[in-house]
């Protein structure tokens, strides 16, 4: 049984889609979003297409790894298509019947527009992941919450929580599996037996993570108050993230030309 | 911010660390997709030993931490909501109990606690979970199938989380009572 080591999607490359600004690319996967959903022809999931396909060849992450999302969403598109193409016994000329059963011509075109759709809104979104790193994505993601800290919400702090939980995911992660081999030197198996069984085998393991857990949390807490630690409130930061004017403009142009898109077609 | 806040702020984003990695660790494959597995557990714990807003706060921004962690499910914006905030927060709820949990830590009447607040805990943030996953199943197959039997889809399609809330529950009964002999959460109550 091994754990994994490297966690999150971030495909560390360089390429003018990963230098963009954190935020501008929170504010496009937005526009985007909302321009797929406005689009009602053909013509438009096409634009929409290409404007995903170029931000891939842009952003030089492999296509093999853009295109993982799809995976996870196999089963609802062939749900939708199915949904959408198939009809039981209809009373009209079907495209193609078996039995009962037929594909009907506009039903298949209707479910394969939705499908497109998903495809697309799966490839576009995980790009934002795929080429903002964790840090960079949470310190975006405060910016964008800070106005919320009139109404007293917490963005500092949540940014904060974020940053540590991403911190320790690997030291976790290495402290886990040393239980593990640590347990399967004592003749524990992991990857035997049915659901019940491999749950049981991880008691051992779970015990130890949790208390290192707590413990863990108290001396952070400490070290972080020795350091004066005491909130977001007049926080600076080393490196602040700024967006540039060649990020307003991206910013500005992809969505007026994803507004066009979603109006128009 | 007290030191007890700064605790409870470290608890919580450790908490997240712990709940991507055993997510990661996948028990079981389901056929359809869905994966078994204990990631739930964390945030079950500390909800458990902090009450209910911790939980929801821990549970909220797991579903968040998930959306960078892993290659986020995203195919209609309600959905999204649902299935990520709304759902995860969920969970945070089994500390409605954490009350019942705290006074039977006290006493250290362990099979109280599991009758009392663990079961009923996680069988709450569990079904929550569930019914958001649901709702979120039905109000995306409405919007592109009509006049399909929805319901049934999305229950059968999202019965996985049952099937890991049963193993997060079995955890968290073997988890909860040797944590709190070592690492008690009543000295340290919020």
């Amino acid at each position: 049984m091994k754990v994994p080591v490297t966690f999150g999607q971030y495909v560390p490359v360089d390429s003018p889609v990963h230098s963009l600004d954190a935020k501008a690319k929170m504010g496009l996967v937005a526009a985007f979003t909302a321009a797929l959903f406005l689009v009602d022809g053909p013509l438009g999931m096409v634009a929409a297409a290409a404007v995903v396909a170029a931000a891939v060849v842009l952003s030089r992450v492999p296509w093999r790894i853009a295109l993982r999302g799809i995976r996870a969403v196999v089963m609802i598109l062939m749900i939708t298509l199915a949904a959408h193409a198939l009809r039981w016994n209809p009373a009209t000329v079907a495209l193609v019947r078996v039995g009962p059963l037929a594909v009907d011509a506009a039903g298949l075109k209707e479910g394969l527009f939705f499908v497109v759709r998903i495809v697309l809104l799966v490839v576009g979104t995980s790009l934002l992941t795929l080429t903002t790193s964790p840090v960079a994505l949470t310190d975006g993601l405060e910016r964008i919450m800070r106005p919320l800290a009139r109404v007293r919400f917490p963005a500092s702090e949540v940014a904060m929580m974020l940053t540590i939980a991403l911190r320790f995911i690997p030291t976790t992660a290495q402290e886990a599996e040393k239980l593990i081999v640590a347990q399967t030197a004592r003749g524990a198996r992991f990857d035997a037996g049915g659901p019940i069984a491999r749950a049981r085998a991880y008691a051992p393991v779970l015990v130890p993570l949790f208390v290192n857990l707590f413990r863990r949390a108290d001396d952070l807490a400490t070290a972080m108050e020795a350091r004066c630690y005491r909130g977001g409130v007049g926080r600076t930061r080393l490196h602040e993230s700024r967006m540039r004017p060649r990020d307003w403009a991206v910013l500005c142009l992809g969505t007026l030309v994803l507004a066009l898109v979603g109006i128009t077609l | 911010m007290s030191k007890r806040q700064l605790v409870v702020f470290v608890e919580i984003a450790l908490t997240l660390a712990l709940g991507v990695v055993l997510g990661s660790l996948k028990i079981w494959q389901m056929p359809q997709g869905g994966s078994i597995s204990l990631g739930m557990l964390p945030v079950l714990v500390l909800a458990l030993r902090r009450g209910p807003l911790v939980g929801v706060a821990a549970g909220a921004l797991g579903g968040l931490l998930g959306l960078i962690v892993e290659p986020p499910f995203i195919v209609h914006p309600v959905q999204f909501i649902l299935d990520y905030p709304v759902a995860f927060a969920a969970v945070g709820l089994a500390g409605l109990f954490s009350a019942s949990w705290r006074s039977s830590a006290r006493t250290q009447a362990w099979s109280r606690g599991i009758a009392l607040a663990v079961i009923p805990g996680v069988a709450t943030g569990a079904l929550l979970r569930y019914a958001a996953h649901v709702v979120s199943g039905i109000v995306y197959f409405a919007d592109y199938a009509q006049g399909q039997p929805v319901i049934l889809y999305s229950a059968i399609y999202n019965s996985y989380v049952l099937v890991s809330a049963l193993l997060c529950m079995g955890a968290a009964i073997l988890v909860l009572p040797a944590l709190e002999r070592v690492v008690p959460s009543e000295n340290e109550r919020s």
